[in-house]
């Protein structure tokens, strides 16, 4: 089964955004900063696993029908 | 084509349900959260010691969490869910992008309001109101918007029905004018790419007009526009009727959009701004009661034949209430964008209960109204779980929000004609903290009104929850059928 274009679209977004988020919390100068940098990299690694798991979920239905 | 293929009743497409379902879940989950904070807050006006000596939970940190979470999380959550439901049905098309874009709208918009709230309670802050967020969350609801607006626009540009259904302009003009105003109000330079402080590339006046150019129009566009998309076709659904004059809504919807752009300026009487920029922002504010009333008739005229539904469905008896309040409070407000009106009503709780008669009336209400009619449609169920929570509901909260906006009445006026008032020597008759002993009771009035009204909301929530577990709720077979629909499909 073909990976979906939204899927990878949106996957390589939040990876990237998610990488953003550590360098933020890395150099934060202040706490806010840092909770939002930490909190956006956490969103994005919750959020790409789920986009594999709702592939993985699609591929073991198809394998079902 | 022949007769007979033309006749056929074409496949519905597989409508994303799931992401409508997600928002709605969302909405009502963050109006009770705005609804309790509103309470809180209101405590803490009446008894200051409610505060509880915590900087986190002060009034100057909570007053904007409630603000967004009534406008941003429970309005947004609301227009977003419903534009992606009515987006498809009028379209007949699945919302474009995939499933994963639109999750991400969601869960994206979620974040942003995460974010927002915990911000403003560590005490960050813009300053800006119902702009709070600094320059980091801004970026981030920036990316969020635009794809809501690629998915909204892919999916009229791939609709099946050649028709745009007036909702769809509506939440149209609701999405690139925030879009505009979000961009245009929060420019701004960090004073690191590592610290939150920023600080607006306007200052002084200029400052002050873009601010109100944006905050006004987050009303005009947010909190007006995108709901009326909703009540276009909601109120025409629920009333099993079609929209009393699809021309009317054309000219409501152009005349509006064109001149509530222009009405910002009304939020700084007698301020430096220049006299001709405030004369423009009143008199455009005052031309506004056309296409707002125009728009009440429209909704209300709608009921033409169906008025006996009243009785029956409070769930459009919330909608068409709300439009009722929709017509009072676009029309006190051009009252009070009126100079010398204003000289009484600024800075005090009158502007406080404008607000608020829009926003619990209008806003919650119509909202109110869609989501009792979407639940069960979208869980699938026969009907409500209790008719007569739905109307204690109504009952209850309709009390509220006249026990807030009387109230606020009385303390407006009140404070305004204390603090000009003269005694015969020309000093001030009153000191400032002799208006706000004044205004005491009325304070406490306004947090019972607030408290009838999250009761109100709390017991939607029970009825919901029932709505979708319970037995006595039957579980229909199928969905219904979007092309029965009157409202454009």
């Amino acid at each position: 089964m073909d990976i979906e274009p939204s899927d990878l679209i949106v996957g390589l977004l939040m990876a990237v955004l998610g990488l953003v988020g550590l360098i933020l919390a890395s150099g934060a100068m202040d706490d806010e900063m840092y909770v939002f940098g930490l909190s956006l990299f956490g969103f994005a690694c919750v959020f790409v696993f789920g986009l594999l798991r709702r592939h993985y979920d699609r591929l073991d239905a198809s394998r079902h029908v | 084509m022949s007769d007979a293929a033309a006749v056929l009743p074409r496949p519905l497409p597989e409508y994303n349900e799931a992401v409508v379902k997600k928002f709605l879940i969302a909405a009502i989950f963050w109006a009770i959260v705005a609804f309790l904070v509103g309470v809180w807050i209101a405590t803490e006006l009446a008894w200051p010691a409610a505060n509880l000596g915590l900087s986190f939970i002060n009034f100057g940190r909570l007053r904007p969490v409630h603000t967004s979470a009534a406008i941003f999380a429970f309005g947004g959550s609301a227009l977003f869910g419903t534009s992606f439901y009515v987006v498809q049905r009028t379209c007949r098309a699945r919302l474009f992008g995939g499933e994963a874009l639109a999750n991400f709208v969601f869960w994206g918009y979620q974040f942003f309001i995460v974010m927002a709230a915990l911000s403003y309670v560590m005490g960050f802050s813009q300053s800006q109101e119902y702009a709070e967020p600094e320059w980091h969350i801004d970026l981030w609801l920036t990316i969020v918007w635009v794809a809501y607006a690629v998915i909204f626009i892919g999916t009229l540009m791939k609709r099946e029905e050649p028709h745009i259904y007036v909702a769809n302009w509506f939440y149209l003009a609701f999405i690139l004018t925030i879009a505009v105003l979000h961009i245009g109000n929060n420019i701004a330079i960090p004073i690191s790419m590592f610290s939150a402080k920023s600080y607006s590339v306007a200052s002084g006046v200029q400052n002050a007009m873009i601010q109100w150019w944006y905050g006004h129009n987050a009303v005009g566009f947010f909190l007006t526009a995108g709901f009326l998309g909703m009540m276009y076709y909601f109120i025409p659904k629920a009333a099993n009727r079609p929209v009393y004059s699809y021309r009317l809504s054309v000219v409501h919807f152009w005349s509006l959009v064109f001149m509530y752009i222009w009405a910002g300026p009304h939020h700084l009487h007698w301020t430096a701004l220049p006299d001709w920029t405030q004369t423009l922002g009143m008199a455009f504010s005052i031309m506004l009661w056309m296409p707002s009333w125009g728009g009440m008739i429209n909704g209300l005229m709608t009921l033409s034949g169906a008025w006996d539904k009243l009785r029956t469905d409070p769930g459009l008896r919330f909608s068409v209430t709300a439009v009722g309040f929709y017509g009072m409070s676009t029309f006190e407000g051009p009252v009070m964008s009126v100079r010398d009106v204003n000289a009484l009503s600024h800075y005090t709780d009158w502007t406080i209960g404008h607000v608020h008669s829009g926003a619990l009336g209008w806003v919650a209400f119509i909202s109110f109204g869609a989501i009792y009619y979407l639940v069960p449609v979208l869980w699938q169920r026969s009907g409500l779980y209790s008719q007569r929570l739905a109307s204690w509901h109504y009952w209850i909260a309709t009390l509220g929000i006249v026990f807030y906006i009387t109230s606020m009445w009385v303390a407006g006026i009140m404070q305004g004609l204390m603090w000009r008032a003269y005694d015969q020597f020309g000093f001030l008759q009153y000191s400032f903290a002799e208006s706000v002993v004044a205004v005491h009771p009325y304070y406490v009035i306004r947090m019972l009104g607030g408290l009838m009204f999250l009761t109100g909301a709390l017991l939607m929530v029970y009825n919901l929850i029932q709505t979708v577990r319970s037995r006595t709720t039957d579980q229909q077979p199928f969905a219904l059928p979007a092309a029965l629909a009157v409202a454009g499909e």
